[in-house]
């Protein structure tokens, strides 16, 4: 038993160092000031630390202004996915209406469909509706989620009827019971749906490559990419540029570390 | 006394279907702000990308009707073979090690070990870190004179040229691509584990079976739905990858890693081929649906009691 644990450790070691590396190494390279990067080996570390190229790339680049638009459009997104998804979720798992169970298979049906399919007729349908090189593109398609419809029916499928069937003995309407009862009991679950859309906004790329042109609208993902041609091989302004980016979404990460894993878990459910 | 009864009842029916209108207008309500942004954003695109790859549509000008022709061009287009090819290559080399590692991974986190946290949250890193700033630090990573060809160096053997040479780019995409999504799966795989019954292996133990066996044995077949279902969400996956690519490499050295997804991109919005473009896409959603389908009726043979 001893042998095995020893063993587990070992590889467990080996494996996690492989994942942190990466990171160490962005960290080390943004400390080095550019006339170091390549007169040194890789494994030098700068000391005293010059964080001038964080200083550099928060001045060059407008990096507010992405983490601003990323923001904006994560937060409008992520409430949108909340109340629509928890909305249909309730219909689907509590209200009996013709046509309701065809309609939720239907829904499971889409989400087969891969997302390469849907980005040039979405661009299109953008385009009809105005919406290119706006925010709106970002927000509209994202604001109804099937994936997110179906985690909250399961959730609410398991909610007692006991107390649907007292609250409208109490003469609450779908509404209000939907708002004043569900909703906050369904808090959990809708902290999860929420990180999983925020994480994805947060981190998208092809589709707000695809839809935005102008450079005061893009994301932080979008300015970040356009960066490597413009700083080609400063690796240390994109190493802290890259920081830049992960960073808010790390500290987010062990704020709520625990709604994290649970998301990634539901996200086995997906498919 | 009959028709005073038959009053009553006729009464009582009719409330109740009053209160099921009800309830069924409060059910469409409920569900149509969803479904108008399911409708326009995936329904209707479904349909509307197969008129598409039909049409010679290419923004600037109206789309004319075109019939397979999209279909005839992909079959004589050696670059869209070239990528298929990179994709399928992409998918078997990438997928099968990603299930592999998880797999393993996720048992030996599914330890009582002091500190198993810190393991888990390193395997996790990769998985919320944007899959653009995971590109920039890979192509540092390996670049000429990177970490790793200094690394490569220090203990005598020849640099390589990663990202740059045609024979060896694709497989440091797909390097990187397992690197990334390791946490992801590895963390469905560990939800599965902790539901199968302490008892069970113990009895295995009991049995005689080392810890290779049981994994073989015991592990595996019990985690077989669920190795199942994440084989078919990596290949899915694995068929529309971008970000990396995008970022890394534009494809190149040559086509040497233009997967299809890139293409697609590539088609539709930098030489506004939409109709290709679509053609292309709807390639891909074929070829999905027919691996899915294969690995369904393939599932009878390994997976694990599944009525």
């Amino acid at each position: 038993m001893a042998i095995i644990k020893a063993v587990t450790i070992t590889i467990l070691t080996f494996g996690a160092i492989t994942m942190i590396i990466p990171f160490i190494w962005s960290i080390i390279t943004a400390l080095k000031s550019t006339e170091n990067i390549f007169s040194h080996s890789a494994f030098w570390i700068q000391f005293p630390p010059d964080f001038s190229s964080f200083a550099e790339v928060w001045n060059r680049v407008p990096i507010l202004r992405y983490a601003a638009n990323t923001l904006k459009v994560a937060l409008i997104v992520t409430a949108g996915q909340l109340l629509t998804s928890s909305m249909a979720g309730y219909a689907f798992a509590k209200l009996k209406f013709p046509g309701r169970d065809k309609l939720f298979l239907f829904y499971l049906a889409t989400m087969m469909v891969p997302g390469t399919v849907l980005l040039i007729p979405n661009f299109v349908v953008m385009g009809f509706l105005g919406a290119v090189d706006t925010h709106w593109a970002l927000i509209l398609s994202a604001i109804g989620s099937t994936y997110g419809t179906f985690l909250m029916r399961q959730f609410f499928l398991t909610f007692p009827s006991e107390l649907e069937d007292a609250a409208k003995l109490d003469g609450c309407n779908p509404l209000t019971f939907y708002w004043r009862i569900l909703l906050p009991n369904a808090k959990p679950i809708l902290t999860t749906l929420g990180l999983m859309a925020f994480q994805f906004i947060w981190n998208d790329f092809q589709w707000p490559l695809i839809v935005l042109n102008s450079e005061s609208k893009r994301t932080l993902q979008v300015g970040l990419s356009y960066l490597t041609s413009e700083y080609y091989t400063d690796w240390n302004l994109l190493m802290a540029s890259s920081i830049f980016t992960i960073l808010p979404i790390i500290i987010l990460f062990f704020i709520v570390q625990k709604q994290f894993v649970q998301s990634f878990k539901l996200s086995g459910l997906k498919g | 006394m009959d028709i005073a009864l038959t009053l009553k009842k006729a009464r009582k029916a009719s409330t109740f279907s009053k209160t099921k209108t009800k309830e069924a207008i409060w059910g469409y309500l409920f569900i149509t702000p969803n479904f108008l942004i399911v409708l326009v954003f995936t329904i209707f695109p479904v349909f509307f990308s197969l008129y598409m790859s039909t049409t010679d549509w290419n923004i600037l000008s109206q789309p004319n009707f075109i019939g397979l022709e999209n279909y005839q061009k992909i079959l004589g287009d050696s670059i869209a073979r070239q990528t298929l090819f990179n994709t399928f290559y992409f998918t078997v080399v990438s997928v099968p090690l990603n299930v592999a590692f998880t797999l393993v991974l996720a048992v030996l986190l599914n330890q009582k070990i002091r500190g198993i946290t810190v393991f888990r949250t390193a395997y996790y890193l990769p998985v919320i870190s944007a899959s653009v700033a995971v590109s920039l630090m890979f192509m540092w990573i390996l670049a000429n004179n990177g970490l790793a060809n200094q690394m490569l160096t220090s203990i005598g053997l020849q640099p390589v040229r990663w990202l740059t040479d045609p024979k060896i780019a694709l497989n440091s995409v797909i390097g990187v691509t397992i690197w990334r999504g390791l946490g992801l799966n590895m963390i469905i795989f560990l939800a599965a584990l902790q539901d199968i019954p302490h008892e069970l292996i113990e009895a295995a133990a009991i049995d005689g079976a080392n810890a290779v066996q049981r994994f073989i044995k015991v592990i595996v077949p019990l985690i077989s739905p669920v190795i199942f279902f994440v084989t078919i969400t990596s290949v899915i996956g694995s068929f529309q990858s971008f970000d990396l690519v995008y970022n890394m490499t534009k494809g190149g050295p040559g086509r040497a890693t233009t997967v299809i997804g890139y293409y697609i991109w590539q088609q539709a919005f930098n030489y506004l081929h939409m109709g290709y473009g679509a053609a292309l896409a709807y390639v891909v959603f074929a070829a999905i649906l027919i691996l899915t389908l294969i690995q369904w009726v393939l599932r009878k043979r390994w997976v694990y009691s599944e009525e």
